[in-house]
């Protein structure tokens, strides 16, 4: 599994801890990175993603249906869900700030195996809103 | 000229903050691992 996220395009790095079944991934400067395919790729490797949290930092935007979302390179946003700590990021929208955000981009629906391809989409989840510049 | 210093000045703080802004870290917790 880490030779095949290791070669999944915008990743520099991952680190496997097999006492946790935690997975680190250390994305490249060029804003490559997709979350979906690494979980495909990780359901591809064999095995189950439970869960997938990123810490991430751009602008918050609206994407086309009005919803807030977070934009981390000029074409990729993370559409964001409703939440306490999103709606205070509502003024945001239109500014020039930048903040880094502790999410998390996916949960497995409990008793269920979920495939995951192209079309799913990932929503992050805003656990804590760390930094606004 | 000063135009041109005053544009790029302004393309500069546009772009510079969109520059800093990427995905940091991707922690997974998976299960089935062995």
């Amino acid at each position: 599994m880490k030779q095949h996220l290791g070669r999944q395009s915008g990743v520099q790095n991952v680190e496997v801890s097999l006492i946790d079944g935690k997975v680190e991934i250390t994305p490249k400067e060029d804003g490559q990175i997709d979350p979906i395919q690494l979980l495909k790729a990780t359901f591809d490797s064999g095995v189950t993603a439970a869960e997938m949290d990123m810490t991430a930092r751009g602008k918050i935007v609206k994407d086309s249906s009005g919803n807030l979302a977070l934009q981390v390179a000029p074409n990729r946003s993370f559409a964001l869900v409703a939440n306490e700590l999103s709606k205070g990021l509502d003024s945001l929208v239109g500014s020039q700030t930048i903040i880094t955000v502790r999410g998390q981009l996916y949960k497995k629906p409990p008793g269920k195996k979920q495939k995951v391809d192209a079309s799913t989409s990932l929503k992050l989840l805003i656990l804590e809103v760390e930094k606004k510049e | 000229m000063n135009k041109r210093v005053a544009l790029l000045l302004l393309l500069g703080f546009v772009v510079a903050p969109m520059s800093q802004a990427q995905v940091k870290d991707i922690e997974m917790r998976v299960e089935g691992m062995t």
